[in-house]
């Protein structure tokens, strides 16, 4: 179940990350970044 | 994509901002990672050997909840009593008084064995949205020594998803949460959960070690009405109450309840009807638990003072006395070490097979010269004064 939540986390990291490249306003960037934290988190199994 | 026009948003600040983010990671995660690293405990002259609670069930071999035993064995022969701190890491009073035994007891008849940290997976997290401080001090006469503050419950990292009910293996239906509560999970069970799994060692330990009399120690917030009291199962009620008589004489105030018989999962209960120990659970009061409470700080938690609870005590909210004094945790760790060797005392006097321990603190000694002095020096014992 671990591994499913993982893969499941990962994608939408991908996503994310994906789209603050493609984000053209920095105010929308900066939120981006700060949802990657806690996703990271997440996959990593450190909180 | 959302595409918007009249943004400053390039390449280059996505690439900034994820080297901040980066810098953000690195910061939480030693933050977080440093919650596994357990602080050090020194065991005194007293301990025999040390093993660990794997050794009672091979399923926590490699596990975050495998933790130390410490065990201490008497030159004569007698009976065997479990003290056992830290079910709650978010009850320091608990682990503390476990960790003054370790570092303090002296075992001349019978034989002793503590855990301190009994969930131990409990003491690598804090409860999520209560703001609690991940570390708090003890000033010692070498210096502070410090001292992780955990959670009520496992970890969610090592024990996940938490279910909408969760029926524990005694068949009560609780909570989803409390499915990460040790004192919710005994007898627990070795196909469980991780936290079945430490219940079950521990019950598991009970019987391979033949333990006479087993105290679990708890911390619980001022308005709760279950405090400042000995829980028993019925097979411990004579000694429960004849222990808070002398406590009384002593002028500590302490209740005695009877543990319900239809509450299960709980130690208290569950020791007592599947093992042949003398099932009781102490409980002390932390004003860092409660709801009623203020700023959560380490202060808090050690000096026990909170201006909220004074005024609710003033209108009769509490379950204890609450002065400007607070309930520092002098108070707490001394009336459990004062209860344990009260129980002792009077589990001998019914018994051949006697458990004598020297070396535990009384409550007016922690009160009169603080915890600290009963406590090794931070860096160990060959670093003191």
């Amino acid at each position: 179940m671990t591994i499913i939540y993982q893969v499941i986390t990962a994608s939408v990291i991908l996503l994310v990350g994906w789209n603050l490249f493609r984000e053209k306003r920095l105010v929308e960037q900066m939120a981006t970044a700060l949802v990657l934290i806690p996703l990271i988190l997440r996959v990593l199994m450190i909180k | 994509m959302i595409e918007r026009e009249g943004g400053y948003g390039r390449g280059w600040t996505a690439v900034v901002l994820l080297l901040m983010t980066g810098a953000v990671l690195l910061t939480a995660s030693h933050s977080f990672l440093a919650m596994r690293v357990d602080p050090p405990i020194y065991p005194g002259p007293g301990v025999t050997h040390v093993v660990a609670l794997s050794d009672y069930f091979e399923g926590l071999i490699g596990t975050p909840a495998d933790t130390a035993v410490y065990i201490l064995e008497g030159s004569e022969p007698g009976g065997t009593a479990l003290v056992l701190g830290g079910t709650h890491a978010n009850e320091p009073a608990s682990s503390l008084t476990a960790i003054t035994l370790i570092e303090n007891a002296q075992v001349t008849r019978g034989r002793l064995i503590v855990i301190p940290r009994a969930n131990h997976s409990a003491f690598t997290c804090t409860e999520p949205q209560e703001g609690y401080p991940q570390t708090y001090t003890i000033e010692t006469p070498a210096g502070p020594r410090e001292f992780r503050y955990g959670s009520r419950g496992t970890n969610p990292i090592d024990q996940w998803p938490d279910p909408v009910i969760y029926v524990n293996a005694a068949g009560q239906s609780l909570a989803g949460s409390e499915v990460r509560n040790l004192n919710r999970s005994y007898p627990g069970s070795p196909s469980g959960n991780l936290t079945e799994q430490v219940a079950y060692a521990i019950v598991k330990l009970i019987r391979q070690e033949d333990i006479d009399i087993s105290i679990d120690l708890h911390e619980a917030s001022p308005e709760y009405p279950v405090i400042n009291a000995i829980v028993a199962h019925e097979d411990a009620l004579n000694i429960a109450a004849e222990a808070a008589m002398f406590l009384e004489f002593e002028g500590m105030q302490i209740g005695v309840e009877r543990s319900p018989a239809n509450l299960r999962g709980l130690s208290h209960r569950e020791w007592g009807d599947a093992t042949d120990t003398l099932a009781l659970l102490v409980e002390a009061p932390n004003p860092a638990q409660g709801r009623l409470r203020g700023q959560t700080t380490a202060k808090l938690i050690v000096e026990g003072i909170d201006p909220y609870y004074v005024r609710a005590a003033q209108r009769g909210l509490l379950y204890v006395p609450f002065s400007a004094e607070g309930h520092p945790i002098d108070e707490r760790v001394g009336r459990h070490l004062q209860t344990v060797a009260t129980l002792l005392d009077v589990y001998n006097s019914y018994t051949n097979d006697d458990i004598v321990v020297a070396g535990i603190p009384t409550l007016s000694a922690v009160l009169e010269q603080g915890l600290g002095a009963f406590l090794a020096p931070p860096s160990g014992p060959e670093s003191g004064l």
